[in-house]
């Protein structure tokens, strides 16, 4: 027979596997609390010193592993260096290559030496925790395998921000001088009261460009983890395998998308710390 | 109206309104870039770079309503 036949073969024969399993009654009806997948429960109970709760929780316990993740590639790279690379060593040289030339050069006019550390470790630090969270780790209720990410909890994005948002106002005003960069804020040639309207709202927009940075990596690393999470409740929900087998091949489609979102949620928030710490570096007005 | 069904309501009208402006903003602005890299193809790297950070920029006005619905589900 020739191979269209067979292709035509597989179709309709998965239709009616497919049509068989709507005559199957389904399991047992469960309730399904999706928010409570989220919850940052504690794991290991530790004791308060003043006002900080030192408890490892579901996320700490990601940022652990993130951690130990990136420590541990940091060192066999070094002490596996060639001068002719291997594929692991040439994944590496690429992520180099991508916030060396991609993000610092292409973005910031000076000071790329300086902060080509800052913005390089947080964009390896944000890909790998958001990657991690897509392996199902055993940190779930009675240890069940589930989703989470050490970037799906908004304390470690706004602490992130926080830290591109210090270094932007410090690197400005090292360099500019405190007076000369706030005043730098509206430009020189408005009229005066025209120039402390703008000189606030600037002051606004740059408060909301603290929460925009953390508010964007940690609704879509949440928002990813929750269609999963709906996409696999459903299936109880409809109590059918027919339903199931869709919804599960539906998963993988989304499981596909998150990958890519996990990057291109890192290289948002590289390029947009670059631009912001290049931006107070080289003030325009 | 009961409390709980307003809430679940407002839920959903705050992403689904909220999610049309920023949608429509990311098509016109990838369907550009994408006029642009075809029209110049060697500046394509430069306008991929700031098509990026439109589409964050952008994107945030999305997040923002998902995190209303979000409060509003879970915390009102």
């Amino acid at each position: 027979m020739k191979r269209k036949t067979w292709v035509w073969l597989f179709v309709v024969a998965s239709l009616v596997l497919w049509g068989l399993l709507l005559l199957v009654p389904g399991g047992k009806k469960q309730e399904i609390q999706i928010a409570k997948e989220f919850e940052p429960e504690v794991l290991v109970k530790l004791p308060t010193v003043g006002p900080f709760d030192l408890s490892i929780t579901k996320a700490v316990a990601y940022l652990l592993v993130a951690l130990g993740v990136i420590v541990v590639l940091s060192f066999v790279i070094n002490r596996t260096l060639k001068t002719h690379p291997g594929r692991f060593q040439y994944a590496v040289e690429a992520i180099y290559d991508l916030t060396r030339s991609g993000i610092v050069d292409s973005v910031m006019k000076s000071g790329a030496e300086t902060w080509f550390p800052y913005i390089g470790s947080v964009f390896v630090f944000v890909l790998v925790s958001n990657l991690i969270g897509l392996i199902p780790l055993p940190f779930g209720e009675h240890h069940q395998p589930s989703f989470y990410a050490a970037t799906a909890n908004l304390y470690c994005t706004a602490g992130l921000a926080l830290c591109t948002f210090v270094f932007t106002h410090a690197a400005g005003m090292r360099k500019n001088g405190v007076v000369h960069y706030f005043g730098n804020w509206a430009p020189p040639s408005a009229p005066p009261v025209l120039k402390q309207l703008i000189w606030v709202i600037h002051a606004v927009s740059e408060i909301f460009r603290l929460v925009s940075l953390s508010v964007r990596l940690f609704a879509n690393m949440l928002a990813g983890h929750a269609i999963l999470a709906v996409f696999f409740a459903m299936a109880l929900i409809f109590q059918s395998y027919a339903a199931a087998v869709l919804l599960q091949g539906g998963s993988v489609l989304i499981y596909l998308f998150e990958i890519f979102v996990a990057f291109i949620q890192a290289f948002i928030f590289a390029i947009l710390s670059a631009v912001y710490i290049g931006g107070a570096l080289d003030q325009e007005h | 109206m009961d409390k709980e069904a307003a809430k679940l309501l407002g839920a959903g009208l705050a992403m689904g309104i909220g999610a049309l402006g920023p949608g429509l903003g990311l098509g016109l602005m990838i369907g550009k870039a994408l006029e642009s890299i075809a029209r110049q193809p060697e500046v394509s790297g430069d306008v991929r770079t700031n098509m990026f950070i439109g589409i964050g920029v952008t994107e945030a006005v999305a997040l923002y309503a998902f995190v209303v619905a979000l409060i509003l589900i879970f915390v009102a």
